[in-house]
């Protein structure tokens, strides 16, 4: 089970609204590479690691993932609070607002909801953590992106957080690959 | 045509930035980033860090409070780095003590938060007073601290 602990695991204190720069992050709301489609794709490939090591790791890494999605979720509530129909409009969510009001939903920037077509798992336990690691990497560069299109520190600290996650998971994920490889893990089936 | 060139570029980049070498058994934990200033990093290895665009950003907490969360914060920080790290080594001695005194002192400092401001998990002993005080605002996502 999951128990919920009330702060988030780096804080979130965003002064200035950016209704642009929240549109932007929904790619890691509800896009391909998005923090859920971490979450969902770890928590669900656990239950196919062929040992202690593996069903640990993404059972863990799975969970962080939950609490990064929650890091994204109060970035685009805070860029977006209290705006107004103008600047709505004129940051181009318009479209959105129509179809949401403020609500938080998952999309990607552009609008298309969340698809679970976006996570994957084959069994394979190496193929599933190669995937991962590559799940990883683009999910670092996408934040080199968002980080790319703002200047303000409030934003620009947890994003510098977040990619720095994504390089450790790539590298624990990379470590337990290897370990599988060197040792000669089996499927146990 | 196939460029050698770029290619060895190209792989010399992935390794200097992202494939840095495997942890041993005897790596030395005293050369990992104290909590806070792993918790900047968002990253307790310094062998492993690699930053993009700004340095490690310091925080400003305004208030007592804030003060003490970002304590907390660094210390539970702390513990989850080291946590997955010890999903794949769980024989490092070394890791395992420290993960328990991070684990150990976070705890300390969380139930002292918890008396001062309100709880932050379900079982804290901050929920018997009345009326029930886990409802309370601010809510994470809520900011302004």
């Amino acid at each position: 089970m999951w128990k919920y602990e009330k702060k988030l695991e780096y804080p979130i204190n965003i002064r200035k609204k950016d209704l642009k720069m929240a549109k932007y992050l929904m790619a890691q709301y509800g896009g391909p590479d998005s923090e859920l489609s971490a979450c969902l794709t770890y928590l669900n490939q656990r239950y196919s690691m062929p040992d202690d090591k593996g069903k640990a790791l993404l059972t863990d890494i799975g969970t962080e993932e939950m609490a990064h999605l929650e890091m994204i979720a109060a970035m685009i509530y805070q860029l977006t609070n209290n705006s107004s129909i103008n600047e709505i409009k004129e940051a181009g969510m318009g479209g959105y607002f129509t179809k949401h009001d403020n609500s938080l939903f998952l999309s990607d920037p552009e609008g298309i909801p969340y698809t679970t077509s976006y996570i994957s798992s084959t069994g394979d336990f190496i193929t599933d953590l190669e995937s991962d690691m590559a799940g990883e990497q683009r999910a670092r560069a996408t934040y080199e992106h968002l980080m790319d299109l703002t200047n303000d520190p409030d934003v620009l600290g947890p994003l510098s957080f977040l990619r720095e996650r994504e390089i450790i998971h790539y590298q624990r994920f990379k470590e337990l690959r290897n370990y599988y490889l060197e040792n000669k893990i089996q499927k146990n089936s | 045509m196939y460029n050698n060139n770029f290619r060895n570029d190209y792989y010399n980049y992935v390794n200097n930035n992202y494939n840095k070498p495997l942890y041993t058994e005897d790596s030395n934990p005293n050369n990992l980033y104290d909590p806070y200033q792993g918790f900047i990093r968002g990253n307790l290895f310094p062998n492993l860090y690699n930053n993009y665009k700004v340095n490690a950003i310091d925080l400003k907490p305004l208030n007592e409070q804030a003060k003490m969360l970002t304590m907390l914060d660094s210390l539970n920080f702390a513990v989850i780095d080291i946590n997955l790290y010890l999903d794949i080594y769980p024989e490092d001695k070394d890791m395992l003590k420290l993960f328990n005194q991070y684990r150990n002192e976070g705890n300390k400092v969380l139930s002292e938060y918890e008396k001062k401001f309100g709880p932050i998990n379900l079982n804290s002993s901050a929920n018997e007073n009345y009326p029930f005080m886990w409802i309370n605002s601010p809510w994470p996502w809520e900011g302004g601290q």
